[in-house]
């Protein structure tokens, strides 16, 4: 299966495209990801701001806490988590080369019109009342055409391609032709799922999700970690059995989590807890499965970095929620260091990760030292701290209800934890602005050089 | 890129210092103490008008002559020549000078300062030397700048100022000796950093901040108020000195990286943001900060573009220098002054005017760079007002329409979910804070239910049974006022149309209508007590009379907003509480039994702390501990044992 993949998906080397071209749509879709990243970090830090000078909310009108929260909660899903993963579409359906490279911008263009839309609804108090599916109004409808405009242009590219060398089996026509089917489910189902009429299941014990909802939900995030490679590099030779095998323990869970059912079921039933267990078995799997690929060695750092999460995330994620473990954190910091942990963590490094395989010699942006471990080891400190005021939270509800000192120095710490994280973020938008300037003078020189160079 | 020598690197102090004099003698002399003499000579008002016209029109005519004339091509004599200009008119200014020959010595500044402007940034390279040119400018430009503001000098006589201003011009002299002969490294990026700024641009921005600058300037020196808070006293000065040069020595740093498509628009918003302040009295401290950031931001650049960073060759240079003088300074200036003389403000109109100088050209030139983009993003954006629009007209109206249901929309617009919940765990102890629990079934009845995931306060699932509608409204007012060490932000805007009323209703509506949960809550209410080293704590206490100073505290944290008669929710909301709060320590307690025992009592009043009065304003602490409860209970034993009119037995002052 995975050969078949990979001969569907993997972008033939030697193709024709001029040096200058060859990274500029993924360098454009990586600095919008970037500047949502900046934008979606400085709001986290305002929000930190606030909660220990509350004077701030004062300063800033009706614009307070409550609505610049889905602000920052949105921007970093919507913004920084999907356009790399755009920005992989983009080159594993070649529209980054070619006339429908052309195209490309204006879908960036557009989906940023509709963050910047949705950013601008949810400050002027327009919002739904659904966590993370927060679009309401004009822009419940504005992302979703967004989505279909960059389906338009990946449907294009496909036309355009189909006689190219990454159409030229049919095997791989019929894995494009799916996933665009698939893709032009999405917009479909973000707009009824931002209903708010539709609620998934709730664990009756904690208001939260039950331990089905939560194995779905990794299981379509190992479901993206096991396609990426496909569409990124090439594997191994004699790579086959670690590749089956984590598709089969992929099949298996996936069966396994129909078999939970979708009802209201508490974390406390041994089937809950036992089958969100099973996610255990991606500990060793996730890393023995991406050794089987070549990786460009710009990678190195950041593939480390999100294994490394990774391995942290999935026995956390399940520990905390464990009977009497997750009564303890439910609605407390801990829980809010976990999903730091998640997205900061984890899956920031997955997608810079995948941004530097894109960028190739490009990705130097995301590779200094400084920036690198200013992120991981603040992301970290954060997590711990948190972690650790979620704990007393659990024990004392005033803890976080009242300000005291070591609720404040916990939260003065994470908001100094935060600008350090800003700053890195800061440090990879100015670097990938460099990089775009580069690529344009590149562009209007001789061709010859690449960005790199121009860079210095 | 040959190495410079480190003594030739300093070759530039000439150029440097010949800017500085520049601008001493332009700013001190021209500016101000010429105006000074004038007023004391008399010559005032209207007749001050054709002074400052001859001025203006010496200095127009000779900016744009200069550069066209060939008499005297070689520079150093002509600056030679401007500055002795320059020298004789301060010195002749000195003289009892009537209205004609006060014309006179105002067009000989004119054309003299016309002549030296011009010829020095032209070929203001021969007196630079190598190494960071663009340094040297604003370092001669700061300099100059922060001579001005030493207060010894600025404060000076007029007569003092037009003589060091003279000799200055004189001094200058030695310096026009041209460094020459040698090949000069230059270390001007000229390409990068002018390279999307036509001529004409440039122009029309310098004019605007001299505008600006002009009008600003009149404004603070005519108005004794904003004089006071701006340049009056030394430290005052010493401040300004400071950052005219810390300005200067930026622009020159920012130049050198970004040009001055980052340099003008920073001149222009240090600038807006000093007129904008001057309109408002207590905004002057903040434009006297602005104001000299801006005005020494633009004045490096406006050195430094004709003779450093200007394409072209030294006579197209000339001509340029020549326009931006005669335009941006002498008429921008005589137009800013106008301004301030006759509105007294820089209007915000001119100030939004002036900005979009700086935004349009750019906006025009990405407009047309991103035609494909734009025009998509814009056609997305209709289409979905379309559909919108469309999918509003078939949706079905909903025919009710509460206060209530309006309060819940107003919660989820201000992402009240984002620090409340509305779930109460089963067998938690949020059952007791904040029970009773609703089933799975009653939470889905809300369209989304608003579970929440993280608590910054309280859950609000019970509120409604908890907290009456004045406390709530009180608390939605300001929170910390009722609610100690809150801090949660005001929603006070609400209550300036139905919102606020309408989230009152709402929140008071949050609580589940099932009576048999409600009467298991109160159950669980009623069989709660203090834990009993806790309660043993507060009967021996409250017996004793012990050190009560944690009971005090939290008294005075948490109940004197209502309890006290100058508590300001108490004094706030007077005529609205359904019982006006008892004083504690006196009046009799409806629901303390004074009969009863002290631990009885101590009992009624730790259940009255943590969960309030059903019926009455009397809210709950539900999460307040059993420490702070009994220590308070404590407190409050004492108060009503040993009256304040008695002394206190702890601490033996009077209560």
């Amino acid at each position: 299966m995975s050969q078949v993949l990979t001969e569907v998906l993997f972008i033939q080397e030697g193709e024709s495209v001029p040096p200058q071209d060859l990274h500029r749509v993924v360098a454009y879709a990586a600095w919008h990801s970037l500047a949502w990243l900046v934008f979606a970090n400085a709001v986290g830090v305002l929000l930190a701001l606030m909660l220990i000078f509350p004077a701030v909310n004062g300063w800033l009108g009706e614009w307070t806490y409550g609505r610049w929260m889905p602000v920052h909660m949105n921007l970093q899903l919507y913004g920084w988590c999907s356009l790399p993963l755009v920005a992989f579409l983009f080159k594993a359906y070649g529209a980054d080369r070619g006339a429908a490279a052309r195209w490309s911008r204006p879908a960036l263009w557009v989906w940023s019109a509709a963050l910047a839309v949705g950013s601008i609804s949810w400050l002027t108090g327009h919002a739904s009342g659904k966590l993370f599916l927060d679009w309401t109004g004009y822009a419940r409808v504005l992302f979703p055409l967004a989505l279909l405009f960059l389906w338009a242009v990946l449907g294009m590219a496909t036309v355009r391609g189909w006689r190219s060398q990454h159409f030229a089996t049919w095997p791989a026509r019929i894995t494009k032709i799916a996933g665009l089917a698939l893709l032009l489910l999405i917009p479909l189902l973000l707009y009824v799922a931002s209903n708010p009429a539709l609620y998934p299941p709730i664990n009756p014990d904690t208001g939260g999700p039950t331990g089905a909802s939560q194995l779905e939900s990794v299981l379509v995030i190992i479901a993206v970690l096991l396609l990426l490679p496909y569409g990124l590099t090439k594997s191994k030779n004699g790579s086959m059995r670690t590749g089956a095998l984590a598709w089969g323990v992929f099949v298996a869970e996936a069966l396994l989590c129909m078999a939970l059912g979708r009802g209201d079921i508490s974390h406390h039933r041994p089937t809950q807890y036992i089958s969100l267990g099973s996610l255990l078995v991606w500990l060793p799997l996730t890393p023995a499965y991406y050794s089987t690929f070549v990786w460009h060695e710009n990678t190195r750092r950041w593939r480390v970095a999100f294994l490394c999460w990774w391995c942290i995330l999935v026995p956390t994620g399940w520990c905390l929620f464990l009977p009497g473990v997750l009564d303890h954190f439910k609605f407390t910091d801990g829980l809010v260091a976990h999903s730091l942990l998640a997205m900061a963590g984890f899956v920031s490094s997955l997608l810079i990760f995948v941004l530097v395989q894109l960028l190739g010699e490009d990705g130097w942006i995301f590779n200094q030292r400084l920036s690198f471990y200013a992120w991981n080891a603040s992301v970290f400190a954060y997590v711990l701290v948190m972690l650790y005021a979620g704990w007393r939270e659990g024990n004392d509800a005033a803890f976080s209800l009242v300000p005291g000192l070591v609720r404040n120095v916990i939260y003065t710490t994470r908001l100094l934890l935060g600008v350090v994280i800003l700053a890195a973020s800061v440090e990879w938008l100015k670097d990938a602005t460099r990089l775009l300037r580069a690529n344009k003078q590149a562009a209007q020189g001789t061709g010859q050089s690449t960005a790199r160079e121009v860079v210095g | 890129m040959p190495k410079s020598k480190p003594l030739a690197r300093w070759s530039g102090g000439r150029g440097v210092g010949l800017i500085a004099i520049t601008y001493v003698y332009f700013l001190i002399f021209a500016q101000f103490a010429f105006l000074k003499r004038l007023g004391a000579l008399g010559i005032e008002e209207t007749h001050l008008k054709p002074v400052m016209a001859a001025m203006a029109v010496g200095g127009i005519l000779m900016s744009l002559a200069a550069p066209r004339w060939s008499g005297i091509p070689a520079p150093g004599l002509r600056l030679r020549i401007a500055l002795l200009g320059c020298a004789g008119a301060a010195f002749l200014s000195l003289l009892p000078l009537t209205l004609f020959t006060s014309m006179a010595v105002a067009l000989l500044i004119g054309c003299s300062l016309g002549l030296l402007t011009v010829t020095l940034v032209t070929h203001l390279r021969l007196w630079l030397g190598e190494g960071d040119l663009l340094l040297k400018v604003g370092m001669g430009t700061g300099l100059g700048y922060l001579i001005c503001n030493v207060p010894v000098f600025f404060a000076s006589a007029a007569g003092v100022q037009a003589m060091v201003a003279g000799g200055l011009c004189l001094a200058g002299l030695l310096c026009t000796r041209e460094v020459a002969g040698r090949q000069w490294v230059e270390e001007v990026p000229t390409a990068r950093v002018t390279s999307s700024w036509s001529f004409w641009r440039v122009l029309i921005c310098f004019t605007a901040l001299v505008w600006l600058d002009s009008a600003a300037f009149f404004i603070i020196q005519n108005s004794p108020s904003l004089k006071a808070g701006t340049w009056q006293g030394t430290a005052h000065l010493w401040v300004n000195a400071s950052l005219h040069l810390t300005a200067a020595l930026g622009s020159a740093w920012l130049l050198r990286r970004r040009g001055l498509a980052w340099v003008l628009p920073l001149a222009y918003i240090a600038l807006a943001a000093a007129c904008l302040l001057l309109l408002r009295v207590d905004g002057v401290v903040l434009a006297s900060v602005f104001y000299p950031m801006g005005v020494s931001l633009y004045s490096v650049a406006l050195v430094a573009y004709p003779s450093l960073l200007a394409p072209g060759s030294v006579e197209q240079r000339g001509r340029q220098a020549g326009w931006i003088y005669a335009v941006a300074g002498w008429a921008g200036s005589a137009l800013g002054i106008g301004m301030g003389q006759h509105l007294g403000v820089v209007p915000p109109a001119f100030v939004v005017a002036a900005g979009l100088l700086f935004v349009v050209p750019g906006s025009l030139a990405f407009i047309s760079r991103r035609r494909l983009e734009i025009a998509v993003t814009i056609a997305i954006l209709l289409l979905s007002f379309g559909v919108d629009k469309l999918l509003d007209s078939r949706r079905v109206v909903q025919a009710s329409d509460s206060a209530v249901e309006r309060g819940r929309a107003v919660y989820v617009h201000e992402g009240c979910i984002h620090c409340h919940s509305q779930y109460v765990r089963p067998h938690t102890r949020d059952e007791l804070m904040w029970g009773p629990v609703q089933t799975v079934a009653e939470v889905r009845r809300g369209a989304p239910p608003l579970i929440g995931n993280r608590r910054q306060g309280p859950d609000l699932s019970e509120v409604g049974s908890r907290r009456s509608a004045l406390w709530l409204r009180a608390h939605f007012e300001n929170p910390a006022e009722v609610s100690h060490a809150s801090f949660m932000p005001s929603y006070s805007s609400l209550f300036q149309d139905r919102r606020g009323d309408d989230l009152v209703a709402y929140v008071q509506n949050l609580h589940a209508n099932d009576q048999t949960s409600h009467a298991a809550h109160a159950r669980e209410e009623e069989a709660w007590h203090l834990n009993p080293a806790e309660r043993a704590g507060a009967i021996g206490g409250a017996q004793e009379g012990d050190d009560s100073s944690q009971g005090h505290q939290l008294f005075q944290d948490n109940c004197v907003t209502c309890h006290e008669a100058n508590g300001s929710t108490r004094q706030r909301w007077a005529g609205s509480f359904r019982r006006v709060p008892p004083d504690l320590a006196k009046e009799t307690l409806m629901h303390v039994n004074p009969a009863s025992s002290s631990e009885e009592q101590v009992n009624q009043f730790a259940h009255i702390i943590k969960f309030g009065i059903a019926e009455t304003d009397m809210p709950g602490h539900e999460y307040m501990s059993d420490r702070d409860i009994s220590a308070l209970s404590r407190w409050l034993m004492q108060q009503r044992h040993y009256p304040p009119t008695q002394p206190n037995r702890s601490t033996g002052e009077s209560q």
